[in-house]
């Protein structure tokens, strides 16, 4: 029994040694994920293009102008004396944000009446719209200060904690190290055993006295090692790396790592059992990823997503596991601070992977 | 396991029947042969004794046991090789003898002496670090029956082991069939080919998924009713028509000449008029011993 498993598993790691593509994916796959993602994906937005329309050209204005270079976060470019430049700008795509000064500018603010400034930014990029319409809101804000000498009668001082500088990668590792295992898990599973089906060795195997729990276990375990294997891997390169901070438990880490296992391997199995090629299976397991990806909060905040997408996002087991390794890693939390996220990831595991092996058992039994 | 049993085995795919009311039985130490044509059921049948399709209706028993409720209880003294190559293409000739060699917990010394024993029979020995994408179809064959006799079956079930294998590699391949036999292993196996039955024991005509006719070798050849002629002439169309013409006569080509099947009861002599007609004498008939494929041949005509 124990030496039939070992034999099944050393075999599958064979195959997977002979195998030049997977190997491929398998040590190419985490780094270049995180190389690309770990660079390209960067929510800081900062060095904005600024189209400035001056209609006033007063001392206060310009003023107004030079204190809106002060932070990186603006390039400024001196606009033309109409408007229908503007538009010209937009449509050609050169434009990304632009402000309007309007001719009575300095007149209301030094009569002490209030001014009204036109912002226009080109909302087909929404993150970094949205970031720069705020920092200039919060320029005008503290130069309106300045001119008036009032303080607004609520203030507001923020911290930011477990990351303080907002570093954007710290952020994303975690969410990285979820679909390299979410990913390498599902798919590599659901291939190897669709293989032995084309193959016909899944047949060859069932005449044999191998027993359904150790052929189970056989094609499972190899791939839950390198799932971990990979999972080491990104997170090391993280570390190294990008100096991405680990503060919790690398141990719990593990254990949840392996809870989570039980409902990759157990897609896996069961995209397996449905499908009889191996196209079709990485087919599945592509779609499968790519909804487990988008609805996980990995790229955009669960929060931020319309109420019914939200509702969705309970029943992917990712959501649950990307919680988890932030937690862990960003905020060194432990088992009670995840115990909701462990529950689902517990009720997924159990139920799919229940499933799955039935449906599995049933086909070779 | 002594005796393997099917009784009244029926599978259909669909609307087609692939089997129909099956029934055979194979004694121990025996080599028996399903034969016949592409499509006859010879697969269903086998892959019915091996679990891996449940019969529509029927029981097959292995030394027995039934194979529908206790197929566990026969895998270990089982041995089975499909009709298309299923080992692992990308482990070498040694690793895929060593993982089915370890699923049926033979390993260490008495595996070694078991691989070796094999490699003699097989030859394979120099080609063992190769994978088994590389090898030949005849290798391949040859290694997909050591990996099938590795724990010393007592039954080996084949499945039209040598479709496709050069003839000298086919050839091979049943000495080391007749040798495991000899050791007092059960065979059963499926075949298109009729040299091969008269390699086996018994052997059952199988066609449109019934049986035409069982018995040994000798006794299926008997089986042929009616003469049977060769001709060196030269099997001209216009000749063949001629001579077909002729009532209670069939002509075919055969390699350079031609071959006259007489019905039962005919002779030479009854026709001797039509054949000088057809531009032949009577002493240009020389006569020919049935062989089992005209033996089949009539058995299916009678069917068809």
């Amino acid at each position: 029994m124990l030496r039939s498993l070992l034999g099944m598993i050393r075999k599958e790691f064979l195959q997977v040694s002979r195998d030049r593509n997977l190997l491929l994916i398998i040590f190419a796959m985490p780094l270049i994920q995180l190389l690309v993602l770990g660079y390209a994906i960067n929510t800081e937005v900062k060095l904005i293009d600024l189209d400035v329309y001056d209609f006033d050209r007063s001392a206060l204005s310009r003023e107004f102008i030079s204190s809106m270079r002060a932070g990186d976060y603006f390039v400024l470019h001196e606009g033309d004396e109409s408007l229908f430049a503007l538009a010209e700008r937009f449509e050609s795509g050169d434009g990304e944000m632009a402000l309007v000064i309007p001719n009575d500018f300095s007149r209301r603010l030094t009569l002490g009446r209030d001014v009204t400034l036109g912002l226009i930014a080109d909302g087909s990029n929404a993150n970094s719209a949205a970031v720069g319409l705020g920092y200039a809101a919060q320029m005008a804000r503290e130069f309106s200060q300045e001119v008036t000498g009032m303080k607004p009668p609520v203030e507001v001082r923020s911290q930011v904690l477990y990351n303080p500088e907002m570093e954007s990668i710290y952020f994303m590792i975690p969410g990285i190290i979820a679909t390299l295992l979410t990913m390498i898990t599902v798919m590599i599973t659901s291939m190897a055993i669709v293989r032995e089906k084309e193959n016909g060795t899944l047949e060859q195997l069932m005449v044999t006295p191998i027993s359904g729990a150790v052929l189970l276990l056989g094609k499972l375990i190899p791939f839950a090692i390198m799932g971990l294997f990979e999972m080491f891997l990104a997170l090391a390169f993280g570390v190294i790396w990008f100096g991405v901070p680990f503060a919790g438990s690398p141990l719990l880490l593990l254990a949840l790592s392996t809870l989570y296992l039980f409902t990759t391997l157990g897609i896996g199995l069961f995209f397996s059992t449905v499908t009889s090629t191996q196209q079709q299976a990485m087919f599945f397991a592509w779609f499968f990823s790519v909804f487990a990806i988008l609805t996980s909060g990995f790229f955009t905040p669960i929060a931020n997503m319309p109420h019914w997408v939200q509702y969705i996002t309970y029943l992917n087991p990712m959501r649950y596991f990307v919680s988890i390794v932030r937690g862990i890693m960003m905020k060194a939390s432990g088992l009670i601070d995840l115990q909701t996220n462990i529950v689902a990831l517990v009720i997924f595991g159990v139920v799919i992977f229940t499933i799955a092996a039935l449906r599995f058992h049933k086909r070779t039994a | 396991m002594a005796t393997i049993s099917v009784k009244n085995l029926s599978h259909a795919y669909g609307s087609v029947k692939a089997v129909n009311d099956f029934s055979f039985e194979v004694d121990r130490g025996i080599s028996y042969a399903l034969v016949g044509p592409d499509g006859a059921g010879k697969t269903t049948i086998i892959r019915a004794l091996c679990n891996l399709l449940t019969p529509d209706a029927g029981e097959i028993q292995l030394g027995g046991i039934d194979v529908a409720t206790d197929f566990d209880k026969v895998k270990k003294k089982l041995g089975y090789m499909p009709q298309t190559f299923s080992l692992y293409p990308d482990l070498s000739v040694e690793e895929n003898l060593t993982f089915y060699g370890g699923i049926y917990g033979v390993t260490g010394a008495r595996y070694v002496e078991k691989r070796n024993t094999l490699y003699e029979f097989s030859r394979l020995k120099p080609f063992a670090d190769r994978r088994a994408r590389d090898l030949s179809g005849g290798m391949k064959q040859k290694l997909a029956l050591s990996c099938a006799l590795i724990h010393d079956p007592e039954l080996l079930i084949l499945d039209e082991p040598t479709t496709g294998v050069d003839p000298l590699s086919r050839r091979q391949f049943w000495d080391i069939l007749t040798e495991f036999k000899k050791q007092g292993v059960t065979i059963i196996v499926s075949t298109p080919y009729m040299d091969e039955v008269a390699r086996t024991d018994r052997a059952c005509f199988v066609f449109r998924g019934g049986k035409l006719a069982e018995g040994t070798p000798e006794e299926l050849t008997r089986l042929y009713q009616g003469e049977i002629y060769y001709v060196d002439r030269l099997p001209t169309t216009p000749l063949l028509d001629k001579l077909n013409l002729i009532e209670h006569v069939v002509a075919r080509r055969f390699g350079t000449g031609l071959h006259l099947y007489l019905d039962m009861g005919q002779h030479p002599g009854d026709i001797a008029t039509e054949i000088t007609q057809a531009g032949l004498s009577v002493e240009d008939l020389m006569s020919v011993t049935p062989d089992l494929e005209d033996s089949f041949i009539q058995l299916m005509q009678g069917q068809q």
